[in-house]
């Protein structure tokens, strides 16, 4: 017919033949084989009646990944005994030689070069050549019913210790702080893995539709070493990476309308951009679109919720006190406060990042005698307090509190490049640190785990990062084994091809 | 030489059950006229069976002398093995002859060849093997329960033995004997395996704790780790009490008191004669939910709630049970809470901070029989109210917090027997009220909140850096 005719049958054939080309290979053994298997399989068990698992599963738990609405909350697959979590990360790593994990014979050791047995075959950071031992720089005492080993440098933790169980065999294989730190909380000391909040709240979604179900909070004036790594999505959908606030200012940034935008002309441009996302959706059917369309429409509702729930200054000045806030400065108290309040709110999974423990003593800053005091002062009040206001809230049997840092301190003090640091520091140590864990289902006043005479090295219950993310995972209701994500082929876990849930510290 | 012939029956077995199982499925498909033409093959298919059956038996018999089975499954097997291969036989002769009445026969082996591969799957895959995929529940808990006269108890057998039956014997007790191993009586324990002893060499002294307890301390991952992996694993305190009875030389009629122990078995001992032996997670768990099964919620009622912006959750994937929160709620009329009434079977959880509850909430909240968690934090509820609230005799946790409730409203609560914690922060309860309460609820930890934390002098100072 006509030319114009000629020209649309031609188009037709070629979007035909670019559609055809999508369907490879791969895709047709899949859909075939695996397609029509598995419908056979299922037709079969379902037959004989014994089922598989995903038909015993509630229809109401809502387990699979709804794109357009990926933060509903969902059912784990058992029965967990915490709801949320918050983690207080110490980011530079803290001396566990300076508060819990008390070495008398170490004391003696001060001073002397350190054995040489210690260090064959080792590598650190800065230590090089023979370097001297550092006796603890503090007093240690008992405490509770538990006679918990605390130092005088956490003289209001030391009330809670039967609240918490120590893990003092905490060993990393990560000798620097971004890759230690990923590996802390992405399962891999490479970058590109979903964090652990992520990996919660992609399982269990959140209890608050207007709110982000993954906040992270820093504090100690920078971010940790890792950068936004740490609290990444990787290859999840973007939608649950963690969503930083701030505990001054405006708690989102940008969370205000500019002067002169009400709320009707931001809800009138938000519907508009959204009507836009939905065309292109339309076209192309990227599920992330729809996550875009939800994550505009939660952010309409956090403008309203938001500055509620994350402005401190509305709670009674003893809770204050008790925290030891300083208003209108950003500092971990006031983010500890907020962490309290977000989990009260129904957020999953809270993050804090407290910048400053690296105590080599190369500066007065950093010196375990001097600075790195501050930092024991701007933490312990505000831990303990956490810990107590969760308590009375009866939100702590439901929220698991973790503590620690991404790896421990030697035993040794810092000679870097092998001569003598300034001031008294020690440097990073892979092989055993503490981290307690509180709340949430885990046993109170009980100790995991020992190292030997000087604290160099774990002698029993020793666990790894995976055995600790196992544990957290054990803790909301999942078998950390069976809960991964297909990427690039394969299914991905947190916790990689390791760990086991640490059932010692479970009640 | 015979041994190895003897290893070759696993893959030969396999012969004589497709050839036989399909010589008998043609058979009994020839009998319709449209398929009469396998008739004809039907005779050699039997004769190749047959020999192929012949061959398994000799393999299978050489195999049963060399290693050690369970030698009354062997005997079964063996024997129906046999008969399996003679009634290929007969069937064959009686094809060759041109006997058409083999149907019962037929029937007969296709019963023979499935009755004895079972067997034959058991042998090498342990009993149970084939109902496991059904998901019968692998059992993991502690083995012990709580034993109140613990000094009095037989250590070995009141404590190893029931250990042993419940964590080895399946592979190293009468049916199996894995590595030439039992653990099922005080002989073969002492006998140990083919790699020698299991308990250590008095000779060794006190440094050697002997292969049994050097196998089940090694890591999970390790390939000699006992019990192997997939299998369910002994509890720390399992461990420490056989390892401690490996060191007091493994007596096996003292009693428990009569032995030394040290502190760390000391606690072991206590905690298991108080019954709160490292009950794993699900031990308290389960005590947040019922054990018993319920049917599924009513669909349209949850999606009503869900409508209303009520939160509706199973607790868990593959329960019914289900936990509600009013934390974003939209609507709370009275329609709402009368809705919550026709999932009252399923309901165990419920949060209803800051709510206000109104006269007819309330007769709704009592219905809810159920209850494990209710949390009414910053709710209006009264202390009339709370006198409604004693039909939610399943409560084990109450959470009344920033609320109107006073000491003698308490009162009305006293008979939630199961009740654990109950959090009364910010209420007008005082701590000059605590001797009333703790004698109210004996058994309840009762939290009223209000900490303090000293001010200290490190708390607002810094230490100068210079």
């Amino acid at each position: 017919m006509t030319h114009k005719h000629d020209h649309a049958q031609r188009l037709l054939k070629e979007a035909e033949a670019a559609e055809l080309r999508n369907h490879t290979r791969r895709h047709f053994l899949k859909e075939s084989a695996m397609g029509l298997g598995s419908l056979a399989i299922g037709s079969l068990l379902g037959a004989w009646g014994c089922g598989n698992a995903a038909s015993k599963t509630n229809p109401l738990s809502q387990v699979a990944f709804d794109p357009a609405h990926p933060l509903l909350p969902k059912s784990p697959p058992f029965l967990g005994k915490a709801r949320s979590v918050i983690y207080l990360h110490m980011a530079g790593a803290p001396s566990q030689l300076e508060l819990f994990d008390f070495k008398p014979e170490l004391a003696k050791m001060d001073g002397q070069d350190c054995p040489p047995s210690l260090l064959a075959g080792k590598q650190f950071a800065f230590i090089r050549g023979v370097p001297k031992m550092l006796g603890p720089q503090a007093k240690f005492a008992q405490h509770g019913e538990s006679r918990a080993w605390i130092s005088e440098h956490l003289p209001h933790f030391s009330t809670v210790a039967d609240e918490v169980s120590f893990l003092k065999a905490v060993t990393t294989d990560q000798f620097n702080h971004a890759p230690a730190q990923l590996l802390m909380h992405t399962g891999s000391p490479r970058l590109g893995r979903p964090s652990m909040g992520s990996w919660v709240t992609y399982g269990l979604g959140t209890e608050n539709q207007n709110l982000p179900g993954f906040v992270v909070l820093t504090s100690g004036g920078s971010f940790p070493d890792a950068g936004k790594s740490v609290w990444g999505s990787g290859f999840l959908p973007s939608v649950y990476q963690g969503v930083q606030c701030r505990s001054e200012g405006d708690p989102v940034l940008f969370i205000n309308d500019p002067a002169g935008m009400n709320r009707d002309l931001r809800k009138a441009s938000i519907d508009a951009i959204n009507a836009a996302n939905l065309q292109e959706y339309n076209e192309y059917n990227d599920p992330e679109i729809l996550s875009r369309i939800s994550q505009y429409e939660m952010a309409y509702r956090m403008q309203i919720s938001a500055p509620e729930v994350m402005n401190i200054n509305n709670e009674p000045d003893y809770i204050h006190e008790m925290y030891g806030t300083q208003p209108g400065k950003s500092c971990f108290a006031n983010n500890a406060l907020l962490a309290r309040k977000l989990v009260e709110k129904g957020v999953r999974y809270v993050q804090l990042f407290d910048w400053g423990w690296d105590a080599h003593g190369d500066n007065a800053g950093n010196a375990l005698n001097l600075g790195i005091i501050n930092k024991y002062r701007s933490v312990d009040k505000a831990m303990t307090a956490l810990l107590l206001d969760l308590k009375q809230r009866g939100l702590l049997e439901e929220t698991l509190v973790v503590w620690g840092g991404e790896f421990g301190r030697t035993p040794m003090m810092e000679n870097r490049n092998g001569a003598q640091n300034p001031f008294k520091g020690r440097d990073h140590h892979t092989e055993a640190f503490t981290i307690w864990m509180a709340g949430g289902g885990i046993k109170k006043g009980y100790t995991h785990g020992e190292t030997d005479e000087i604290g160099y090295s774990a002698v029993s219950g020793k666990v790894e990062a995976y055995d600790i993310q196992a544990t957290i995972l054990h803790q909301l209701g999942f078998n950390h084994e069976e809960f991964t994500y297909p990427f690039q082929g394969r299914p991905f876990r947190l916790t990689d091809v390791g760990g086991k849930v640490i059932s010692q510290v479970v009640s | 030489m015979l041994e190895f012939i003897g290893r070759f029956h696993p893959l030969l077995v396999h012969l004589p059950i497709g050839i036989l199982l399909l010589a008998c499925f043609f058979d009994l498909l020839a009998m319709r006229p449209d398929y009469a033409q396998l008739r004809s093959v039907v005779p050699l298919m039997l004769l190749i069976g047959f020999i192929s059956a012949l061959l398994s038996s000799i393999s299978g018999f050489l195999l049963s002398g060399a290693t050690d089975y369970d030698e009354d499954l062997v005997l079964y097997h063996q024997w129906l093995g046999i008969g399996t291969t003679v009634m290929a036989g007969i069937l064959f002769s009686l094809h060759k002859k041109g006997s058409s009445s083999s149907r019962w026969g037929t029937i007969l082996l296709v019963l023979l060849i499935t009755i004895t591969g079972h067997f034959g799957g058991t042998l090498t895959h342990g009993e149970g093997y084939l109902t496991e995929g059904l998901g019968g529940a692998v059992e993991t808990g502690p083995v012990l329960d709580s034993v109140p006269n613990i000094q009095q108890m037989a250590v070995y057998n009141g404590l190893v033995q029931p250990i042993f039956e419940a964590r080895c014997v399946g592979c190293h007790g009468d049916s199996k004997q894995k590595g030439g191993l039992r653990l099922d009586g005080e002989e073969w324990i002492l006998e140990g395996g083919e790699d020698g002893p299991i308990l250590p060499d008095p000779k060794d002294g006190e440094n050697s704790e002997g292969e049994m307890i050097k196998r089940l301390l090694l890591p999970l991952e390790a390939k000699k780790h006992m019990p192997p992996k997939a299998k369910s694993q002994l509890t720390q305190e399992e461990i420490s009490l056989l390892h401690w009875w490996v060191r007091s030389g493994a007596p096996f009629n003292k009693k428990v008191g009569e032995m030394e122990q040290d502190g760390k078995m000391k606690t072991v001992l206590k905690a298991l004669a108080s019954g709160k032996s490292a009950g794993g997670p699900e031990a308290s768990v389960s005590d947040l939910l019922p054990s018993e099964p319920v049917a599924p919620a009513p669909a349209t009622a949850v999606e009503r709630l869900r409508d209303a912006g009520v939160m509706v959750l199973p607790l868990a994937q593959n329960s019914n049970y289900l936990s509600v929160s009013f934390l974003s709620a939209q609507r709370t009329d009275d329609s709402i809470f009368q809705t919550l009434e026709e999932l009252k079977p399923q309901l165990v959880w419920l949060k209803l901070d800051d709510m206000k509850l109104s006269p007819q909430t309330i007769k709704s909240l009592s219905t809810l029989v159920n209850l494990r968690k209710l949390s009414l934090s910053g709710s209006s509820i009264t202390d009339a109210d709370l006198n409604a609230l004693q039909q939610l005799k399943q409560l084990r946790s109450l959470n009344l917090s920033a609320t109107a409730i006073t000491v003698a409203g308490l009162q009305s609560i006293k008979a939630l027997t199961h009740l654990r914690e109950l959090y009364l922060y910010k209420t007008t309860i005082k701590t000059t009220d605590w001797p009333a309460l703790q004698q109210t609820f004996p058994k309840v930890n009762i939290d009223t909140g209000n900490y303090r934390l000293p001010m200290l002098p490190g708390d607002t100072s810094e230490v100068k850096l210079n």
